[in-house]
């Protein structure tokens, strides 16, 4: 039973071309499971089927063998959730709220909680109503991170955070990696999903277009790097030989290569007798990855 | 099925509003039956009816001192005229034609007095039937008359003098018909009407000696006044003696009556001589006029019942129970119904309890428990604090006794149920605040305001100020299940729409638990 969630064929159709239609994906035990689309794009949908807020209109999803419908109160004890849009009960302070949670989850003791606040730097005795943005958001991972489940499954939970908190909450998550937590993340910032992901689904307009391994896009056969040359001359020579140039730019005497692995001790050969201003090498990022693809996708439809 | 955490949430969630409800109306609720305890709201109405009740015995002494002033003036002058010439010539027919059939049925055997007294009256209505021409009166008049002329024939027949036997007819028929008049009335009885028959028989018998001993050109309605004033006054003087007053207060007691009779005939007598057409009923009716017969008709209806109406349960109970006190819990099952369920989802919070494993049917039912619960611990309340205030306005002595004010409570409770298991519904099938306000809230503050219209064209509200197509909006409200009126009436029809009303609040209540556990939720 190594396939711990397992989405088949997951259709619900709100019309006009809302909703998410025939999605298919399987998320391992102990696999961190990234979900970026734009907004809109029924990311949160299928989080919501996911957690049995809503019925599937046909398909199936599953999780540790429960179907997420009928078996919604038995996923839950091996699920935690944050929810993409925060919004507390009618509670005074976050240590009201927390308290709540931990009696409804029947948590016995505090102690991962205050770790976990500790570790955000969340003060819980704030009024929960006066809370900032980022306050509410960590309050709500700490609800979530607190139960200590074996998946989690967060919706955009970086939104809010200011960036050495969001650096601090991405540690965390790899942190429950560790501990062999599995966890199902959505998000439209790329480079989070790329620090911490082993995996990645791009979702548009409800269609699953691609699921990458991260290790794919880092190990790839070919590398591309940017080379600037002092003088126009040592441009134009390098241009002669017999590298794949992929782009040229005359008025800064650049050139972009694309290389095998293997071709890069040539190049270092060959670069030594030129005048180098700078080597750099261009990632091939997911953000890349996934707009070639989402072009792939939009040119397979017009056809 | 139940969460005490949850439980626990809503309680604080909702405690502020509970607090402040129902303060606000059990202080109310005090203050309103207190209040009109002690101010003795009734008083107007009792004043009401004594000037009522005033009135109308003003308005029968007038009436007795103006028939028997008739009676003495109508002896004295017309029964001259009318029984010795007129209908002692019918006397005397009727009188041989009585012994002519006596005589017959004496010669087929022995007669019984019985069987004396059916021919007397048999030829008595006979003659009354078919003798039209004689102005006296009416039949039944006429054939006492006849009845009692041949009554005193078959006892005086030996040595007859039809003087007399006028007389005797004449005054024992006013007293046969005095008798018969009020023993027609309400409230008769026999002894009274022996006392009035016997009046009446001595006012004619005085009139007509009175005729005898000064003949026709005596002025008889000077002496009728006289006559009748000194009559009303002796009589009330001497009733006021046996009923234990002192001389004094019967004195100035009489002299009051004796002023109310001096003033009815002399404006009877005015009617008559001046009146033009004026009929004798007429002049009677115009001389016996009472505050309650000079006002317009309409007006003194309307001041009757505004004499008779309850002020306390139209208070209390339709303004109070059906009104006023149902007002501020209807905010506070409307926003917490509404708090409960809708407006968790609408705002995402309930995401938190679901993603927990905690059963929706579990949510669905402990929200319901906490409603009910809220909703059952105000009116225990509220039913504790119009005990105690009943009990300080006088208890069972007080104008709604304990009874009543436990049924306002209940009924007051199980329409709230009604409304919060609508509410209720409406917060578990929407996902949005606004459809479940909009449609629960609208729907109940719809209600209220139909019975505060409604309450203009009920029954409870004089006539004077109801409006009957108003009555409309009472059956477009639930309120209307609750009739106060009802169980002030002591009627039992309460029960079935108690009834109702714990049906209705019972299936929203399962409906709402069941949708909540089947629809999609935008966690």
């Amino acid at each position: 039973m190594s396939e711990l969630i397992e989405v088949q064929h997951l259709t619900k159709d709100y019309g006009q071309g809302r909703g998410i239609f025939d999605l298919n994906f399987s998320i391992k035990k102990g696999e961190v499971f990234g979900f970026v689309g734009t907004n809109g794009s029924g990311k949160t949908t299928t989080i919501r089927h996911l957690m049995g807020f809503l019925k599937a209109q046909s398909g199936s999803c599953r999780i540790n063998d429960f179907d997420c419908w009928k078996d919604s109160t038995e996923i839950k004890k091996s699920v935690s959730y944050v929810p993409g849009e925060i919004a507390f009960p009618d509670l005074r302070t976050g240590t009201e709220f927390l308290k709540a949670q931990a009696e409804l989850l029947g948590l016995k003791s505090m102690d991962r909680a205050n770790y976990l606040c500790q570790k955000l730097q969340l003060d819980t005795s704030a009024n929960l109503k006066r809370m900032s943005k980022g306050m509410k958001q960590k309050t709500a991972i700490v609800a979530a991170f607190m139960a200590d489940k074996d998946i989690l499954v967060l919706d955009e939970p970086t939104t809010g955070l200011d960036p050495l908190m969001r650096d601090t909450f991405l540690e965390l998550i790899l942190e429950e990696k560790e501990r062999g937590k599995t966890i199902f993340m959505s998000s439209h910032l790329f480079n989070e999903l790329e620090d911490t992901c082993d995996r990645v689904a791009l979702i548009h307009n409800g269609r699953i277009i691609d699921i990458t391994e991260l290790n794919d896009i880092d190990n790839l056969p070919t590398k591309t790097y940017k080379i600037g040359f002092t003088n126009n001359d040592d441009y134009k020579k390098f241009k002669r030989l017999k590298f794949e140039i992929i782009r040229s730019q005359p008025q800064y005497n650049q050139v972009t290569v694309k290389i095998d692995n293997a071709q890069i001790n040539d190049l270092i050969k060959a670069l030594t007798r030129y005048e180098v201003q700078y080597v750099a090498e261009i990632k091939f990022s997911l953000e890349e990855h996934f707009k070639q693809a989402l072009k792939k996708y939009k040119e397979g439809q017009n056809v | 099925m139940f969460s005490k955490a949850l439980f626990k949430q809503s309680i604080k969630a909702n405690w502020v509003k509970w607090i402040s409800v129902t303060t606000a109306t059990c202080i109310m609720l005090a203050i309103v039956i207190i209040v009109l305890g002690n101010l003795g709201i009734n008083d107007i109405r009792d004043s009401l009816k004594d000037v009522f009740v005033q009135a109308d015995q003003e308005s029968q002494l007038k009436e007795q001192a103006v028939d028997g002033y008739e009676l003495y003036v109508s002896s004295a002058t017309t029964y001259p005229q009318l029984h010795n010439t007129m209908v002692q010539g019918f006397i005397q027919s009727i009188i041989s034609d009585y012994q002519t059939q006596l005589d017959t049925l004496q010669g087929q055997g022995d007669i019984s007095a019985e069987q004396k007294q059916q021919l007397m009256q048999q030829i008595a209505n006979q003659y009354a039937e078919n003798l039209d021409s004689i102005a006296m009166g009416t039949k039944e008049y006429k054939a006492s008359f006849f009845y009692n002329s041949l009554f005193y024939y078959d006892t005086n027949s030996t040595s007859l003098d039809y003087d007399d036997l006028i007389d005797y007819a004449y005054l024992t028929t006013v007293y046969d018909m005095a008798y018969a008049q009020f023993m027609a009335g309400e409230n008769a009885t026999n002894e009274e009407a022996v006392m009035k028959a016997i009046m009446a028989k001595t006012t004619a018998q005085t009139a007509i000696s009175k005729y005898k001993e000064l003949g026709e050109n005596a002025n008889y309605q000077e002496l009728g006044l006289q006559y009748m004033n000194t009559l009303m006054y002796d009589s009330t003087y001497n009733l006021q003696i046996q009923q234990g007053a002192s001389a004094d207060d019967a004195k100035l007691f009489a002299v009051s009556v004796k002023v109310i009779s001096n003033t009815a005939i002399t404006s009877y007598q005015f009617w008559l001589n001046e009146g033009g057409d004026v009929t004798k009923e007429e002049a009677r009716a115009n001389a016996c006029q009472s505050i309650s017969d000079q006002i317009p008709e309409k007006v003194s209806e309307a001041l009757t019942e505004l004499g008779n109406m309850d002020m306390y349960s139209l208070i209390i109970g339709s303004i109070f129970y059906r009104i006023a006190g149902l007002l501020l819990p209807m905010v506070f099952v409307i926003m917490a119904a509404n708090g409960l369920l809708a407006g968790q989802v609408d705002s995402g919070s309930m995401a938190y309890v679901l993603s927990t494993p905690t059963k929706r049917r579990t949510v669905a039912v402990t929200q319901m428990v906490y409603l009910v619960t809220a909703l059952f611990s105000m009116f225990a309340l509220l039913t504790a604090v119009s005990v105690i205030a009943v009990f300080v306005s006088g208890g069972n002595d007080f104008a709604i006794n304990y009874g009543q004010i436990l049924l306002f409570n209940l009924g007051a409770y199980l329409t709230m149920f009604a409304i919060a298991g609508f509410c209720y519904m409406c917060s578990s099938i929407f996902n949005r605040t606004k459809y479940s306000l909009g449609l629960g809230g609208g729907l109940t503050i719809f209600s209220l305001v139909c019975t505060i219209l409604g309450l203009f064209g009920s029954t409870v509200v004089p006539s004077a100020m109801r409006i009957e197509p108003m009555n409309f909006f009472n059956y477009l409200s639930i309120i209307t299940l609750f009739d106060t009126n009802e169980i002030m009436l002591g009627s039992l029809d309460y029960i079935w729409k108690f009834a109702i009303l714990l049906g209705v609040g019972l299936i929203t209540f399962i409906i709402g638990v069941f949708r909540f556990e089947k629809k999609d939720l935008p966690l």
